[in-house]
């Protein structure tokens, strides 16, 4: 009796397949450990920073100036909550509308020229953006609103900047969005009689309420984190003013600056770039959890 | 994150020296430079920059970057074919590179060394080495389209940068906010004007309103001249380079130029500086060559420049240090 090989279905073991998925585990990883390594060190350095100055000065006091020991974030951080919030003016309405008229009404023709314009807007390095903002709209709200009024160096011009930088930002994740709430309800929508600006006014954009709030916190947390922009155009010396016509360095400005001018290592100029930093990274941090929980959210409703 | 790249740098330098010897530069049979050639002022050797051969970086002073960068521009024109790095960091960012660091040949610097500077410097085998290159009549200016301030006395300077509004310096002056563009701390411009305007004490500058710092000095320049309320110091050059735009004004009356710096009647007067160390420029003949043909060839750029030239007596001790520190060489 011709005896059946029992383990014909056994696969012979296959070692490039083995070693290809440790090597694709090994990518992986390799992003974890370059995230867990900017942490430790600003942990570390930020550490030496908080040694020397307390904490509590740190978040409370308005003054910011190392060299002689004024360590209040508040004048960094203030600038950069006001340039990141002109920023979301800009980017926010302009870019709800620019993704709503993507996704319910432009043809695909239409779209087909718009969003690659889009997406030239979004690969412009920021030190052309930086340069624009100095060179033209600077002067245009100098012209504007007088040059007295306007400084040459202010937070208004970085800010409006950069809302046109992060706009394709907000409208690709907005449109996303938009485009993830079934037909079934416009359909719906319109059984009912509505008009398509009904339909997609009532109806499309509170469906995608979670996701389009997604992507303005993740436009904001974009806008928190640019840097050559404000180091070009917002200001080089901390102030803390809510005049977004006055010069005032954001965080990251003073960073940029800091480390530009090769301060000495070890003192505390050089370690509040790192406590900054930190600062920064949890501001961030924070705005992209909250934005993947609500994306996470709407994709629960739907899928 | 500076660190990790220094770390980076100084491995890939280890590992160029290490490629090969040819970096080092050459030296003829006799243990003499390879790139003598006849004298041009009859103290220094000439130096030839055809046989000159070997990298060379320098790094510091935003004041003394223009005048560098000329004689660096001179020593490829005239054929030297290898690179040679000039960056505008501030003087003291150049000493942390020149002796903490270790990683350049040359500091270029707008103020003397400091003591702590030298010792960090020993530490690392180094011994820093004065030439003095040229004088700069620190400009303080306005902008073109301020009509109100044309001379202060230095008191008025000192008041100008700590107070709110003009108007609180002199009271004919206009009731406007004082926009203040200065050189960044790590800067010697800043070092010599606290030194010089407020008794060494940055605490009433840098506490001040209204106040913007940069290592960049064409950011201060572009500030300055666009605010019609603005002021701001740097080194001359900049104001020689940006005549259209701004104004520069007289300190107790006296104008910066080449008479009254000559005559030491202008009161910001500072000396610019370049510094190497002996071992590097035998170690490295391209750094004593560069050494050598920028003190011969100094006062021909440094008016084009925009600075003034040392007096003869000082360029010429520069000299003579050069030929201490490299004797038997050539």
């Amino acid at each position: 009796m011709a005896e059946i090989d029992m383990n014909w279905y056994k696969p012979k073991p296959k070692y490039h397949e083995k070693f290809i998925q440790w090597f694709l585990l090994f990518c992986a990883a390799i992003s974890i450990f370059i995230t867990l390594g900017i942490i430790i060190i600003l942990g570390q350095e930020s550490l030496l920073f908080f040694k020397e100055v307390s904490i509590v000065e740190f978040l409370t006091s308005t003054r910011w100036q190392p060299m002689i020991d004024e360590f209040g974030v508040w004048p960094l951080l203030n600038s950069t909550l006001i340039t990141s919030f002109i920023a979301m003016a800009v980017a926010a309405p302009l870019g709800l509308f620019v993704a709503i008229y993507l996704s319910e009404y432009a043809t695909d023709k239409v779209r087909g020229i718009l969003k690659p314009i889009l997406e030239i807007l979004a690969g412009i390095p920021t030190v052309v953006y930086g340069y624009f903002a100095l060179t033209f709209m600077t002067p245009l709200l100098r012209l504007i609103f007088g040059a007295d009024t306007v400084d040459i160096y202010n937070t208004a011009s970085a800010g409006l900047v950069m809302g046109i930088l992060i706009l394709p930002l907000v409208t690709s994740v907005t449109e996303d969005a938009l485009k993830a709430v079934p037909y079934s309800l416009r359909e719906a929508s319109f059984g009912l009689g509505a008009t398509k600006l009904e339909t997609s006014l009532s109806v499309v954009v509170p469906a995608a309420f979670s996701g389009i709030a997604a992507a303005f916190i993740l436009g904001l947390s974009r806008a928190v984190g640019e840097t050559m922009i404000v180091a070009l155009a917002a200001g080089a010396g901390p102030n803390f003013t809510f005049n977004p016509f006055k010069a005032a360095e954001t965080l990251t400005g003073y960073i940029v600056r800091i480390s530009g001018g090769d301060i000495s290592y070890n003192t505390v100029d050089y370690n509040s770039i790192f406590a900054l930093g930190l600062l920064l990274f949890l501001i961030t941090l924070t705005l992209n959890i909250i934005s993947r929980r609500l994306v996470r959210k709407y994709q629960e409703v739907y899928d | 994150m500076k660190k990790a790249l220094t770390m980076v740098l100084a491995a890939l330098v280890a590992a160029t020296v290490f490629a090969g010897g040819q970096q080092e530069g050459t030296k003829a049979d006799d243990g003499k430079f390879a790139w003598i050639t006849e004298s041009e002022d009859g103290v220094l050797p000439g130096v030839n920059p055809l046989e000159v051969s070997g990298d060379i970086i320098t790094a510091g002073s935003s004041t003394v970057f223009p005048l560098s960068e000329a004689m660096a521009e001179r020593f490829a024109d005239e054929g030297y074919a290898f690179n040679i790095t000039v960056d505008s960091i501030g003087s003291g960012g150049g000493f942390e590179r020149f002796c903490v660091a270790g990683e350049t040949d040359i500091a270029n610097a707008s103020r003397p060394i400091k003591d702590k500077e030298r010792t960090a410097a020993a530490e690392i085998g180094r011994e820093p080495i004065e030439f003095r290159v040229g004088t700069d009549a620190l400009a303080v200016t306005v902008s073109s389209n301020n009509t109100f301030v044309k001379d202060v006395t230095m008191e008025e300077l000192a008041k100008i940068f700590t107070s709110e509004k003009w108007s609180d310096v002199r009271s004919s002056w206009p009731n406007e906010k004082i926009l203040k563009f200065i050189p960044g701390t790590d800067s010697g411009t800043f070092d010599y004007f606290v030194e010089e305007v407020y008794d060494k004490d940055p605490s009433a500058l840098l506490g001040t309103s209204d106040l913007q710092m940069s290592e960049d000095d064409n950011i201060l320049v572009q500030g300055i001249s666009e605010s019609p309320y603005g002021i701001g110091f740097f080194g001359y050059a900049y104001y020689v380079e940006n005549q259209s735009i701004l104004s520069v004004l007289n300190i107790d009356g006296v104008e910066p130029n080449k008479a009254n710096v000559d005559a030491a009647a202008y009161p910001l007067a500072r000396p610019l500086f370049i510094y190497s160390d002996a071992k590097i420029m035998k170690s490295k003949p391209q750094v004593a060559a560069f050494i050598a043909f920028y003190l011969t060839y100094v006062n021909e750029e440094i008016t084009r420049v925009g600075y003034f030239p040392a007096n003869e007596s000082v360029l010429a001790g520069g000299k003579q240090a050069w030929l201490k520190a490299v004797e038997g060489m050539y």
